[in-house]
């Protein structure tokens, strides 16, 4: 099966209940259109298929791009050129966004004038290109996330309080905004690429956090400036949506546009890249090649997505939530809480979240409970959203606030893996589809109820999403780290080995240790003491029947993960290496190691293995 | 013999494989997510060649790994075209109280109980696809790449980390005839007889399902 036939299943899988259920509402509680019926299917379609390429087109260029640039940032030798190079990437992806203009824009009305979007883009990249240096500095020092995260928030939070509502939700929008289709998975690229060049114990809880560190960004300028400029009420009206008429029509008439903000988003990532890899990667012509369809796959993907959402998916969920409002407004509850749930898996930055986790845990973690509890945190998030525009009385801060206070007090208790993937989440989750099509869904609803504001109740709606997810997931993270159970290992392990035939013209063994994961350098380490030189390790994860892990309540089986060393040695020694490790009574007892010899025969006329080991 | 039971499924699909061993009596496995090849010339040019991929290991004896065999061949279907494949490599699991020195007889790829070979090529990040085009030249099918990480002694230092280098394991399976002429071929154009630019060497196999070099089955090469 080949990567496309891959995604689109995976795409398909997520999209088929949102399709499902909004044609349900279309066919009972909600009278829609033929036209927006025929126009929403129209767009799953485009979607079905620009998310599949958009995906696919991430794993050939934005990865390996992460991976180029994340390594350039690392190898600058001076902290200065560090900061200055994360911080020029953070405001570049930034500044380009789309999404971000608009918002700019739209505070530009707002506050009539006083601040203009361009100075709103401009202090917002700053924003995130200084997190996002700090980011980096912070993954290269091995400071711990959690600590990060609180400062960081706690200015946040202290920042709230002498901010209005209004401006509150525009600063979380703003974060919002800046996580946007592109611009997440690069970010999660490059910080997943510098925890693999600085390896160690801790590569993998830091490969995350990235994008919930940038998410901060936004917010702290947004908030900053609207203190700094005293700028408090909203006063404009939100703009009048006219429902499109049509079905094709429409779709054709949002491509151009969106062709040119792709173009643009798409600009800084690629001219970089492009002036990196003249100045500095000179990649081969093959990787080039791959890297360049890649990116024109994206631009391709891009543009099908965004098309769909925007012409076939927003006028969808505007006219439901409009529809639900005016029926039954607790129903607008339950069906909110259950979009919520649906729509955020086909956002295509938990896609890539989701496979990125696959790749650091090697399927250590299952994906099914991240994406599980993320669905059940954005749920909630719609839901008390819907809540608050039925019921004026609820204020956004009642759930942003404490939600985000009782994350940082859970990111100290919860597995720290799950830490960075929380804070990641919130970024994640609110993409181009809430952008669009929850958003519509909420802007609808308040159009209908009298006593909502459809500027400030539909800008909480982000807000809401970008911080249930992390309280979701850190709920999560301390679950598993208090109520797993683990199940002693059995004593006796297989019967002695038997000898092995005769063998001729072998020089070399080849010695495959696996041991539990954080033990791979000591392995190294050992094996170079009595004689073997270099060694390659892989990361797997391991099932042995009498040391399962299980979460009680929901039994989902935790495969402890592995790492798997593997070593080229003269024949002569690598009995004495194997036993040495064996001896080793950490590894034994706490490594759980089993070591495994098999002849090779080292191929190369001239063996280089005094010289230069596999490790070089 | 103690062997090493290797099976190449797709991604998702390892789970289901170690499932169904434990059941036929293994302890346990290790499984590695890796890629895949595809081996066709339409969707080589438009760059759609990589499949995700799952490595599943399994400890077996001859016994089970015989019966591994027929359970994948049976319950995962590994005797059609693109299921999957399995091999199994002798590896001898070194025990802690080993009695002293064994005698020194361990089999070769020479011997010739054995039909196949793997090939393993440990190369720098980014260079496994010249090396399984070198082979695809040679006349291999395709191979398995896993991700690793190298640990022999830093060479690179900075600022304030040291660089771990990151590798490519390329896997390869083939007829015993074609190995050295493939590993010729991979060596020298990847140039691995220069110091530090990569290793090479190759396992002997057992016993493979699911292989289909010449669009035969491959049962017929079975081993006893």
């Amino acid at each position: 099966m080949n990567l496309l036939a891959e995604k689109m299943k995976e795409v398909s899988r997520t999209l088929l209940p949102v399709v499902l259920l909004v044609l349900l509402l279309c066919f009972t509680i909600v009278d829609v259109g033929a036209n927006i019926i025929l126009r929403f299917l129209v767009g799953s379609v485009m979607l079905l298929l620009g998310l599949a390429i958009f995906l696919w087109g991430v794993d050939l260029s934005i990865n390996p791009i992460g991976e180029y640039m994340s390594r350039e940032v690392a190898t600058s030798r001076t902290p200065f050129k560090i900061a200055a190079l994360s911080f020029l990437l953070g405001f570049l992806i930034t500044v380009a966004e789309p999404d971000l203009l608009v918002l700019g824009s739209q505070i530009e009305t707002a506050s009539g004038g006083v601040l203009s979007a361009s100075v709103i883009v401009y202090i917002v990249s700053i924003g995130v290109g200084v997190l996002i240096s700090l980011g980096v500095f912070r993954l290269l020092q091995d400071l711990p996330l959690n600590i990060f995260m609180l400062i960081t928030y706690g200015i946040i939070i202290v920042l709230a309080i002498f901010v209005s509502e209004e401006f509150l939700a525009i600063s979380f929008d703003a974060s919002g905004a800046t996580t946007g289709a592109l611009t997440t998975p690069f970010v999660l690229a490059i910080s997943l690429g510098l925890s693999k060049i600085k390896g160690g114990m801790r590569s993998e809880e830091n490969s995350f956090g990235l994008v919930g560190i940038m998410s901060a960004g936004p917010i702290l300028a947004v908030m900053l400036l609207s203190i700094m400029t005293g700028q408090k009420n909203i006063e404009g009206e939100a703009i009048e949506f006219a429902l499109a008429e049509g079905v094709l029509g429409p779709i054709v008439n949002a491509i151009p546009p969106i062709f040119v903000e792709s173009l643009i988003a798409l600009l800084p990532i690629t001219a970089l890249f492009f002036i990196f890899n003249f100045s500095k990667f000179k990649l081969p012509r093959n990787e080039l090649l791959r890297i360049v369809k890649g990116l024109a796959l994206i631009l391709i993907g891009l543009i099908l997505f965004l098309t769909a959402v925007t012409s076939g998916f927003m006028d969808m969920g505007r006219v439901i939530g409009m529809g639900l409002a005016g029926t039954n407004r607790w129903l607008l509850l339950a069906v909110g809480f259950l979009l919520g749930m649906i729509v955020v898996l086909v956002e295509p930055a938990v896609h890539v979240l989701g496979e990125q986790i696959e790749e650091v845990t090697s399927g250590h973690i299952p994906l099914n409970i991240i994406r599980a509890t993320l669905s059940i945190g954005v749920a909630l998030a719609v839901a008390f959203s819907m809540l608050r525009i039925v019921v004026p009385a609820v204020k956004l801060w009642y759930f942003l606030i404490p939600g985000f206070a009782l994350a940082m007090v859970l990111s100290f208790i919860a597995e720290p893996i799950f830490v960075g993937i929380a804070y990641d989440a919130g970024g994640v989750a609110s993409g181009p589809m809430t952008a669009t099509f929850v958003l519509a869904f909420a802007q609808g609803a308040a159009s209908i109820t009298d006593t909502a504001n459809v500027m400030i109740d539909g800008f909480g709606v982000i807000a809401m999403v970008a911080m249930a997810p992390v309280l979701s997931l850190m709920v999560l993270g301390t679950m598993f780290r208090y109520t797993r159970v683990e199940r002693p290992a059995a004593a006796e392990k297989g019967a002695a080995a038997a000898p092995l035939p005769e063998a001729e013209g072998r020089r070399h063994d080849c010695i495959m240790a696996v041991a539990k994961r954080g033990f791979a350098e000591r392995i190294v380490d050992l094996a170079r003491l009595s004689g073997a030189t270099g060694a390659t390790i892989i990361r797997g994860r391991g099932v042995d029947e009498h040391q399962k892990v299980l979460l009680p309540i929901i039994h989902v089986e935790l495969q402890p993960e592995r790492e798997v060393v593997l070593l080229v040695t003269g024949a002569e020694i690598s009995e004495t290496v194997a036993d040495r490790l064996l001896e080793d009574p950490q590894l034994a007892r706490e490594g759980e190691i089993d070591v495994f010899i098999s002849p090779a025969e080292a191929m190369t006329r001239t063996m280089v293995m005094d010289t230069a080991g596999p490790g070089d | 013999m103690e062997t090493m039971f290797f099976a190449v499924v797709d991604r998702g699909k390892a789970n289901a494989v170690l499932r169904k061993a434990q059941q036929n009596g293994a302890a346990g496995g290790t499984i590695f997510l890796g890629e895949g090849t595809i081996q066709s010339k339409l969707l080589e040019k438009i760059g759609l060649t990589e499949t995700h991929k799952e490595l599943l290991a399994i400890a077996a004896s001859e016994e089970l790994c015989h019966g591994l065999h027929e359970m994948v061949c049976e319950t995962f279907l590994f005797s059609k075209k693109n299921r999957g494949i399995a091999f199994s490599i002798p590896f001898r699991r070194r025990q802690p109280q080993s009695p002293g020195r064994e005698p020194d007889n361990r089999p070769g790829s020479e011997n010739s109980s054995f039909s196949h070979s793997c090939i393993v090529i440990i190369v720098d990040r980014g260079r496994s696809m010249d090396c399984i085009k070198a082979a695809r030249d040679a006349g291999a099918g395709g191979g398995t790449l896993i991700h690793g990480r190298g640990a022999g002694i830093p060479t690179e230092f900075y600022f304030p980390l040291v660089i771990e280098p990151q590798k490519d394991i390329v896997m390869i399976i083939t007829t015993k005839d074609k190995a050295a002429s493939i590993r010729d071929r991979i060596s020298a154009e990847l140039d691995l007889e220069k110091p530090g630019s990569g290793i090479i060497f190759t396992l002997p196999v057992l016993r493979t399902s699911g292989l289909f070099e010449n669009r035969t089955a491959e049962h017929e090469e079975r081993t006893p």
